[in-house]
C-alpha cells in the first residue's frame, strides 16, 4: 500500500504515531461503544430469551418462548400488521418521493426554497407528527372527515386506522425519498437527454430508459432505508393505537411485554425475532448493492 | 467525489431547446409552478392546522372542523408551560446536545481511519458500519432494561430515568452512519493535500489534525446535525427508559403519551406544545438545509 513509508520515517525521527497504530487507536473508542451498547445487549438478549423471567426468579425453558411465539396470534397480528405497514408506506413513498423529485429537478424558479421546506416533515419528531395526525384524524372536531365528506371513525375502525396510519407515515417521509432522488437526478447528465430528443424519443421514452435505469442507485438506498424504517416502526403507531392489536408492530408488541405486561423472558424472544427479520431484509438490499455502496466511501484507490 | 471523470463535458451554452409542438411555453411553466405549490402545499398543511388548532379554544375547538372559526386564545400556551413543558424542551436538548458532543469525535476518528489509514478488512469493516446502522432500537429495549436493573442493583448505578441511560444507547444507534458519511467526506478529501504536509515533516497525527479536520468540517457538522436530529426525534427508548419523570422527559415522550386530565380532551395543549418544538427544530432545518442534505445524500449518489 501506498502509506507504507510514512510510518517509517514517523518512527525514524520519534516524533510521533505511525499510521497502523494511529489506525487502530482511532477505531477502538467506537468499537468499543458500539460492542459494549449494541452487541453485547443483542447477544445478552439471545440468552435470556431462553428463560422464563418473574420478578427476580428465572427459570430456564429452553425454546419455549419461541414456541410460545408461533402459537401467539399477537404476534402472528403484529407481523402482518409490520408486513402491511412496509409495503403499502414504502411503495406509496416511493411512488410519491418520485414525482416530488420530478417536480422539483423541472423546476426553474424556487427549487432552492422548496428543497428546504422538504425538510420541515422529516425534521420534526415522529411522536409529534403521530399525535397531529391522530387528532386531524379523530372524530371530534373530525378534520379529516370534513375535508373528504365522509363520517369514517378513522381511530376506532382497525383497517381505517391502519390507513390513518399509512397516511402519516407517507406525509412524514415522501419528502425524504423526493429528496435522496432529486440528489440521484441530478447526476444524471442532460446531454443525455438531448441526444434522446434528437433521435426523437418521447418523454416517457426518456423517463423509462435514461432517467429510471441512471436513478437505480439512489432508488436502491432510498428503499433500503425506507423499509429498514417501517419495518421497525414504534412511533406511529404507538401513538396511534398505544398497545392495541389493531396497529401493534413488532417493536410495539416487543416493548409491551417489557413495562405494560412484564415478561421479560418473552420480550427478548420477540425483540430478538424482529431484530433477525429486520437485519435480513437490510442485508439481502445490501448484499445486492453492498459493493456500490461501500465503494463510495472506500479511498479511491481500493476503489479501482 | 469522482463524478467529473465520468461526465461528458458540457457545452458552454445550452443547446436551444426544440419548442414542442401544441403546449405553448407559459402553460408548461405554469404547470411547473403548480407542481412545486403542491410539494409546499404537502409538506406545510399540517402545521397550519397545528398551529390554528392550538390557538382554538372553547368547545367549537373541539366540535367544528373548520379551523379558521375562533374564539382564539393563548390559554394552551400557558396550560402546557404550566403542566412543564418547557423542561422536556430542555431535557430534549441536553440529551441531543450530549450524545452529538460525545458521537461526532468518536465518529470521526473511526472515520478517518476508514478513509486513509492502512488496516485489515478494512472493507468488511464499512460495510458491518452499513449494516450497523440498520439496527432495530427494539433489539435494545429489553436486555438494556435489564442490565439498567441489574446494574442499579448491584452498585447502585441507576441508569433508569437518566440523561444517561438514553445517551449511551443513542450514542451507539448513531455512530454507524456518522462514521460512514464522516468516512465519505474524508474519502473526498485529496491525498495529495496531507501527503504534502508530511513533506513538510508533519507527523501523521499533525497531518490529521492540522490539515485534514478542518478541510472536512463540512462533512463533520453535517453528521452532527443528522445526530443531533436523530436524538431529538427518538421516541422508544426515550418512553422506555424514562417514561414519566419530568426531570428527564424527553420532548417525544411528553407530546407522545399527553393523557386526558378529567374530561377535557387536550388538543389545544397538545398542539401548542407541538407548536413549541417544531418552531426551533424548522428554523434549524432551514438555516442548516445545505448541510443536511449534504449528509442525507452522501452514500446515496454515487459520483
Amino acid at each position: 500500500m501506498t502509506a507504507n513509508k510514512a510510518p517509517t520515517a514517523a518512527r525514524r525521527r520519534g516524533t510521533g504515531l505511525g499510521e497502523r497504530a494511529m489506525g487502530r487507536i482511532f477505531l477502538t473508542p467506537s468499537f468499543t461503544f458500539m460492542a459494549l451498547i449494541a452487541f453485547f445487549p443483542v447477544f445478552y438478549a439471545i440468552g435470556m430469551s431462553f428463560y422464563r423471567i418473574k420478578g427476580f426468579d428465572q427459570e430456564f425453558v429452553g425454546l419455549g418462548n419461541y414456541l410460545t411465539a408461533l402459537s401467539d396470534g399477537g404476534f402472528y397480528n403484529a407481523a402482518l400488521n409490520t408486513l402491511i405497514f412496509t409495503v403499502a408506506s414504502v411503495s406509496l413513498e416511493f411512488v410519491i418521493g418520485l414525482a416530488f423529485a420530478l417536480i422539483m429537478h423541472q423546476a426553474f424558479v424556487g427549487r432552492g426554497l422548496t428543497r428546504a421546506i422538504i425538510l420541515v416533515p422529516w425534521v420534526v419528531p415522529t411522536a409529534v407528527a403521530a399525535q397531529v395526525w391522530r387528532y386531524m384524524f379523530d372524530h371530534n372536531p373530525g378534520f379529516v372527515n370534513a375535508v373528504l365528506g365522509t363520517e369514517i371513525n378513522w381511530l376506532r375502525d382497525p383497517a381505517w386506522s391502519m390507513v390513518g396510519m399509512i397516511s402519516a407515515d407517507v406525509w412524514k417521509t415522501a419528502p425524504f425519498v423526493a429528496l435522496l432522488l432529486l440528489a440521484g437526478l441530478q447526476t444524471i447528465p442532460r446531454d443525455y437527454y438531448e441526444a434522446a430528443r434528437v433521435d426523437g424519443c418521447t418523454a416517457l421514452q426518456r423517463f423509462w430508459y435514461i432517467t429510471l435505469p441512471l436513478l437505480r442507485p439512489a432508488i436502491v438506498v432510498a428503499l433500503l432505508f425506507r423499509t429498514v424504517d417501517a419495518l421497525r416502526m414504534f412511533d406511529f403507531a404507538y401513538v396511534f393505537a398505544g398497545y392495541s392489536n389493531s396497529l401493534a408492530t413488532l417493536s410495539v408488541y416487543a416493548q409491551r411485554y417489557l413495562v405494560a405486561e412484564p415478561e421479560l423472558g418473552y420480550a427478548n424472544a420477540l425483540s430478538t425475532v424482529t431484530f433477525v427479520i429486520v437485519m435480513l431484509v437490510g442485508l439481502a438490499f445490501i448484499s445486492r448493492m453492498g459493493r456500490q455502496l461501500v465503494g463510495d466511501a472506500a479511498p479511491r484507490k481500493e476503489r479501482a | 467525489m469522482s463524478e467529473q471523470t465520468v461526465r461528458a463535458p458540457r457545452p458552454a451554452a445550452p443547446a436551444p431547446r426544440r419548442p414542442r409542438k401544441g403546449t405553448p411555453p407559459w402553460v408548461v411553466a405554469a404547470l411547473k409552478v403548480l407542481g412545486l405549490a403542491v410539494v409546499v402545499l404537502w409538506c406545510l398543511f399540517p402545521f397550519l392546522w397545528m398551529g390554528m388548532t392550538s390557538l382554538r379554544t372553547g368547545a367549537d375547538a373541539l366540535t367544528e372542523p373548520n379551523i379558521l372559526r375562533g374564539p382564539f386564545s393563548l390559554d394552551s400556551y400557558e396550560q402546557v408551560v404550566d403542566l412543564g413543558f418547557q423542561f422536556a424542551l430542555r431535557n430534549s436538548l441536553i440529551v441531543a446536545t450530549v450524545t452529538t458532543l460525545i458521537c461526532i469525535p468518536v465518529a470521526s476518528l473511526a472515520g478517518y481511519a476508514l478513509a486513509r489509514l492502512p488496516l485489515a478488512g478494512k472493507f468488511v469493516i464499512l460495510a458491518l458500519t452499513l449494516v450497523a446502522t440498520l439496527f432495530p432500537p427494539v433489539a435494545l429495549v429489553n436486555p438494556l432494561y435489564q442490565v439498567y436493573l441489574e446494574l442499579d442493583g448491584l452498585i447502585g448505578l441507576s441508569l433508569l430515568n437518566s440523561y444517561a441511560g438514553m445517551i449511551l444507547p443513542y450514542v451507539a444507534l448513531t455512530l454507524p452512519l456518522a462514521t460512514f458519511i464522516l468516512t465519505t467526506f474524508f474519502s473526498g478529501i485529496p491525498k495529495e493535500i496531507e501527503e504534502s504536509a508530511k513533506v513538510d515533516g508533519a507527523t501523521p497525527f499533525q497531518a490529521f489534525w492540522r490539515v485534514v479536520a478542518p478541510l472536512a468540517a463540512p462533512g463533520v457538522g453535517a453528521a452532527a446535525i443528522l445526530t443531533f436530529v436523530y436524538a431529538t426525534n427518538e421516541f422508544l427508548l426515550a418512553f422506555s427508559f424514562a417514561p414519566a419523570d419530568l426531570n428527564v422527559q424527553t420532548v417525544p415522550v411528553f407530546i407522545g403519551t399527553f393523557e386526558r386530565v378529567g374530561y377535557e380532551d387536550p388538543i389545544g395543549q397538545v398542539m401548542a406544545a407541538s407548536v413549541l418544538v417544531s418552531i426551533p427544530l424548522i428554523l434549524f432545518a432551514l438555516i442548516l438545509q445545505r448541510r443536511i442534505v449534504a449528509g442525507l445524500t452522501s452514500g446515496a449518489v454515487k459520483g
